[in-house]
């Protein structure tokens, strides 16, 4: 008995084993590398706090950081909000709803940086089609620099980036508005709950399993967005748009510095991981 | 059997309201309501359509129609200028051919070694088994630019900087933890007494794998393949930094490299951003049924 539990459970570690380790020399290494390379002084040996000094002191790092926090809580807040107002929409009894889960979807589908070139195409401020549309409509008065000025290019890109990403909320959301089992409706309905009442008391705790899930989901993909700025503004102009992961990738690669680099990485990484902790402990917890 | 599993939770909900519907003509309720929420869907669908039709639009036009002031809508001359044009000045055939052979590549590697973790998560319960799959979760997280710089350096190291090899290796680094968290959904869906009675036939445990669970998983490991295939094709961080050469570039890198150029030609870009688009577009069409089970790893289960 005992020697079949100990067998069991080498069978268990052989069929886990190779993922480990690859992901231990793929992932695990190459994070290691960073981690200690963020301790480095610039161009030295032994280990230090000065990158991470410096990086409390440099305004850009400092810019960057908020730039990042307001791209990544506005389109969190805007993909909750218009994913759960159109899954709510979806789950009444329309006949077009199959249709449009799939028109919907289409954003969230193509590569971001093909998002970010079509809207960075859509805001050009002469040939661009949303200037020619508001233009029309009476909504501008001027043609407008969607991409220039001073708080315009952030807010440009927090548009495209709700476009791009509000898909996902919405699938989720609707998926688990119709797990929701409909005789508790009926029940509250006999039982004369208005709609507001139903909405707080059935549909918000049937759906909280699913708004944690797409927050967390959708925080930790907004915090590593990439390709949408890149191909969007590359940051700019100036630092307008710069974002943590844009700002990793110049400093490395333009700039060499390597450890600064590097600490600014593991300072993502690590409000990453604690935003993600809650998530991932739920799940790893329903097993 | 695994496939009906994951199905079951929205497909009996969808087929439930739609009887529903069918039995009470009113559902929707009074007629300013029904107003409102189809005015509502309608002011979404443009907002999601438009940059599209914006891309199909100026993909069409020459150049010359696509710098016009103001815009035209609908293309006067469509031409297939823009997309003839991506391919001949760009090698677009290139880039296309890199990134199908590394995202399938990385697709078809994560699910299999994904599957045998899965397959161990799924069934054993051994030490460290949570601790391990919390792990698993959270590599997920890790940001690309915090493994990025030393990958470049690595892959110089053994001379993989700027192959398809190389960017196999990395891409590995986003699709394993997602295939492993994917499959293991779906192998808890395949009822173990399946294993035990092929064990009691004198199956081993890896031939239990490959020869019951593996060809029952079908439609799920399809679907994982190609979900992992469809993160490798979306990436644009990777390849800008770990390949550079014209030979080894992805589509994703080739469209991102055509914007940074002195003149842009928008409607060779448009044609471009359509052409990676749309392998993305037909894979979720056919895929959207299984989309929401494997992207929340497990966490739909009700």
């Amino acid at each position: 008995m005992a020697t079949a539990r100990t067998k069991a459970i080498r069978t268990g570690y052989l069929f886990v084993l190779p993922a480990l380790l690859l992901l231990l020399g793929v992932l695990g290494l190459p994070a290691l590398v960073s981690l200690l390379l963020s301790f480095r002084p610039e161009g030295g040996g032994g280990l230090s706090l000065e990158q991470y000094r410096f990086l409390l002191q440099d305004s850009l790092f400092h810019q960057t950081f908020w730039n990042t926090g307001l791209l990544v809580v506005l389109s969190v807040a805007a993909h909750l909000g218009l994913g759960l107002a159109v899954a709510l929409a979806l789950n009444l009894p329309l006949r077009a709803q199959p249709v449009f889960r799939l028109v919907a979807l289409l954003p969230w589908v193509v590569p971001d940086v093909i998002a970010g070139i079509i809207w960075k195409w859509l805001y050009n401020p002469l040939n661009g089609a949303l200037n020619d549309v508001l233009l029309r409509l009476g909504l501008l008065a001027a043609p407008l620099d969607w991409l220039g000025g001073r708080y315009l290019p952030l807010v440009s890109v927090i548009l495209a980036n709700v476009w791009r990403g509000f898909p996902f909320v919405m699938l989720i959301l609707l998926a688990g508005l119709q797990a929701i089992p409909r005789e508790r409706y009926e029940a509250a309905n006999i039982d004369g709950a208005t709609a507001l009442q139903r909405f707080r008391y059935i549909t918000i705790p049937g759906l909280r399993k699913m708004l944690v899930v797409s927050l967390a989901l959708d925080t930790v993909w907004e915090v590593r967005r990439f390709g949408l700025i890149q191909a969007m503004t590359q940051g700019g102009p100036g630092s307008l748009t710069e974002i943590l992961s844009t700002l990793v990738y110049k400093q490395y690669f333009k700039f060499f510095r390597f450890e600064y680099a590097s600490a600014i990485a593991v300072v993502m990484t690590g409000v990453l991981l604690l935003v993600s902790l809650p998530y991932i402990r739920m799940i790893s917890r329903e097993e | 059997m695994a496939r009906s599993e994951q199905r079951r939770g929205p497909m009996v909900a969808l087929g439930g309201r739609q009887q529903r519907s069918r039995g009470r003509l009113r559902g929707l309720g009074p007629w300013p309501f029904r107003v409102l929420v189809y005015g509502f869907l309608l002011v979404v669908a443009t907002y999601v359509l438009f940059p599209f039709a914006w891309m199909l639009s100026t993909a069409l036009k020459t150049e010359a129609e696509a710098l016009a002031i103001p815009p035209t809508w609908i293309p006067g001359e469509p031409t297939l200028d823009g997309i003839t044009g991506i391919w001949v000045r760009k090698n677009f055939g290139v880039y296309f051919f890199n990134s199908t052979v590394v995202s399938l590549a990385t697709a078809v590697l994560s699910v299999f070694f994904g599957a045998l973790a899965g397959y161990g998560f799924s069934r054993f319960h051994f030490p460290g088994r949570q601790v391990l799959m919390g792990f698993f979760l959270a590599t997920q997280m890790l940001p690309g630019v915090l493994l990025v710089g030393p990958y470049f350096k690595m892959l110089n190291a053994v001379g993989l900087y700027d192959t398809r090899t190389g960017l196999v290796i990395a891409f590995l680094t986003i699709c394993l933890p997602f295939a492993t968290w994917t499959m293991k959904g779906f192998i808890d869906g395949v009822p173990p007494e399946m294993d035990e009675a092929a064990l009691v036939d004198g199956c081993s445990r890896l031939g239990v794998f490959l020869r019951i669970i593996l060809p029952v998983l079908g439609p799920g490991m399809v679907a994982t393949i190609l979900f992992s295939f469809l993160l490798a094709w979306g990436d644009l961080l990777w390849a800008l930094c770990l390949t550079t050469s014209e030979n080894m570039i992805t589509v994703t890198l080739g469209i991102a490299r055509t914007v940074g150029e002195f003149r842009i030609i928008w409607p060779m870009l448009m044609a471009g951003s359509l052409l990676g688009g749309l392998p993305a577009i037909l894979l979720y069409l056919f895929l959207q049924r299984f989309l929401v089970a494997g992207l929340t790893a497990g966490a739909l289960k009700q």
